[in-house]
């Protein structure tokens, strides 16, 4: 009887640290969601939170941000946590799929298991939306079957998952840069012919014709004459206001990426920021003038 | 005789008036009132004079000028109300920087400058009351719903964000 009654309180226990560990899990995935910039692409200007459909025109064609709410028909609803890492991390579906690295799973491959585990709690939390995302039209025969696979074999360099997030210090810094915030992606120079990312280069920047969407990217080396020469308090006002030094205010899609959806860059605690800051200010300088 | 023309031509210049005042409101520009002519010229003056008083603004609140920011806020308040005036319809020379969706989508557009008054005109009344916590709360999301948000819908990106 004593055992029984021993049990049940232990379940009992359990059951409540469960319970209150999981609006601290809801919380860290919200501010992993922010550091991402707010998952941006999934979410059409004044449309849903993450309901997807934004256009993406590509020199392979033409493709549609997925709806990742939580609606099991349009959504990811019916899939696993399991799955929702492996898509975010390894840029595959349940089926099998391959996600176009439009998708920037190659950056995200180096978040830590627990902030993956803690974003796919809260993107569980949010409103479903019943929207189906509309088919891609891919331009290029066997993209997707030959020539993405040999792509993402040879050119594509992913980031390595730490054990556990760095808390501090200018690790956490290079973390937030390099994984969460995925910076290279638009920062890091592409080569024009392969459009595979310099890292020996990194955020170095980018010209019109391998920045995203067309437009040119900053040094963001500390490079002196080409690179950013803000200091730390200016970088991390920026992040977290959109306001430059110079009285300009930040648009484009680093505007979207400050402002996020549910959450963005402006969200993330001033010692995160700094620690970008710090990070960015550590980088090896690299000559490479942006007009 | 010559009254029946009078009132006829009265007539006709009312209706001018009226239709001149309809195509105003319809094909989404608002009557221009000072300028020098050059529409471009003039409109990135008028940002770059508010980007010197956002500056000016931060400046005075970490140095703890409350007060101080209020003819600034002032100004972007009055110069926020000219926005939609100096963009004519397709006025886009290479050397401008703003996207066809200014007049795609008008109202839109016009409503992020109105709301540019309102906060602006919200940050002078804070500042003139010195209330120090309410100059901070609006100066925290006062360039990203402002500038910001015509920036990130209706500018091409700069190549320095």
């Amino acid at each position: 009887m004593l055992s029984l009654l021993v049990a049940l309180l232990l379940l009992l226990g359990s059951a409540l640290a469960a319970g209150a560990a999981e609006p601290d899990q809801l919380a860290r995935g919200k501010y992993v969601f922010g550091a991402t910039g707010g998952c941006g692409c999934h979410t059409e200007p004044k449309g849903a939170v993450n309901a997807g459909g934004r256009k993406y025109d590509g020199p392979f064609g033409t493709v549609y941000s997925s709806n990742i709410t939580p609606d099991p028909k349009t959504g990811i609803g019916s899939w696993t946590d399991e799955q929702i890492i492996t898509a975010v991390r390894l840029g595959r579906r349940p089926n099998g799929e391959r996600i176009l690295p439009v998708h920037p799973f190659t950056s995200f491959n180096g978040m830590a298991e627990e902030d993956l585990t803690a974003l796919v709690k809260f993107l569980r939390s949010v409103s479903p939306v019943n929207k189906p995302t509309p088919p891609k039209r891919i331009t290029i025969p066997m993209f997707e079957s030959v020539f993405l696979p040999a792509w993402l074999m040879t050119f594509a360099s992913k980031e390595t998952p730490p054990a556990t997030a760095p808390v501090s210090g200018v690790a956490r810094g290079e973390y937030l840069v390099r994984a969460v915030g995925h910076c290279s992606e638009c920062h890091t120079p592409r080569s024009a012919l392969t459009m595979a990312l310099d890292t020996s280069r990194l955020l170095a920047g980018n010209t019109k014709k391998t920045g995203p969407e067309g437009q040119a990217t900053p040094n963001l080396t500390p490079d002196k004459g080409t690179g950013l020469d803000w200091s730390e308090e200016q970088i991390v006002t920026y992040l977290q206001t959109g306001n430059r030094p110079d009285g300009d205010v930040a648009g484009g899609l680093m505007g979207e990426m400050i402002q996020g959806t549910a959450a963005g860059y402006k969200d993330m605690t001033k010692a995160d920021l700094q620690a970008i800051a710090r990070f960015l200010k550590s980088i090896p300088a690299v000559k490479n003038k942006i007009d | 005789m010559i009254r029946r023309t009078t009132v006829h031509r009265r007539r006709i210049l009312l209706l001018g008036l009226v239709a001149a005042m309809v195509s105003a409101c319809t094909t989404g520009s608002a009557p221009r009132m000072v300028g020098t002519g050059n529409v471009v010229y003039d409109r990135q003056r008028l940002m770059k004079i508010q980007g010197a008083q956002w500056n000016e603004i931060q400046a005075k609140f970490k140095a703890g000028d409350i007060k101080g920011i209020a003819p600034n806020a002032e100004v972007e308040a009055v110069t926020s109300m000219q926005i939609p005036s100096l963009f004519p319809e397709g006025s886009l020379p290479s050397r401008s920087k703003a996207k066809p969706e200014i007049w795609e989508r008008w109202g839109e557009f016009e409503a992020t400058a109105k709301n540019m008054t309102i906060w602006s005109e919200r940050l002078r009344d804070a500042a003139q009351a010195n209330d120090e916590k309410a100059v901070a709360d609006i100066m925290k999301d006062y360039g990203r719903v402002t500038c910001g948000a015509c920036h990130t819908t209706f500018r091409q990106p700069q190549t320095q964000q």
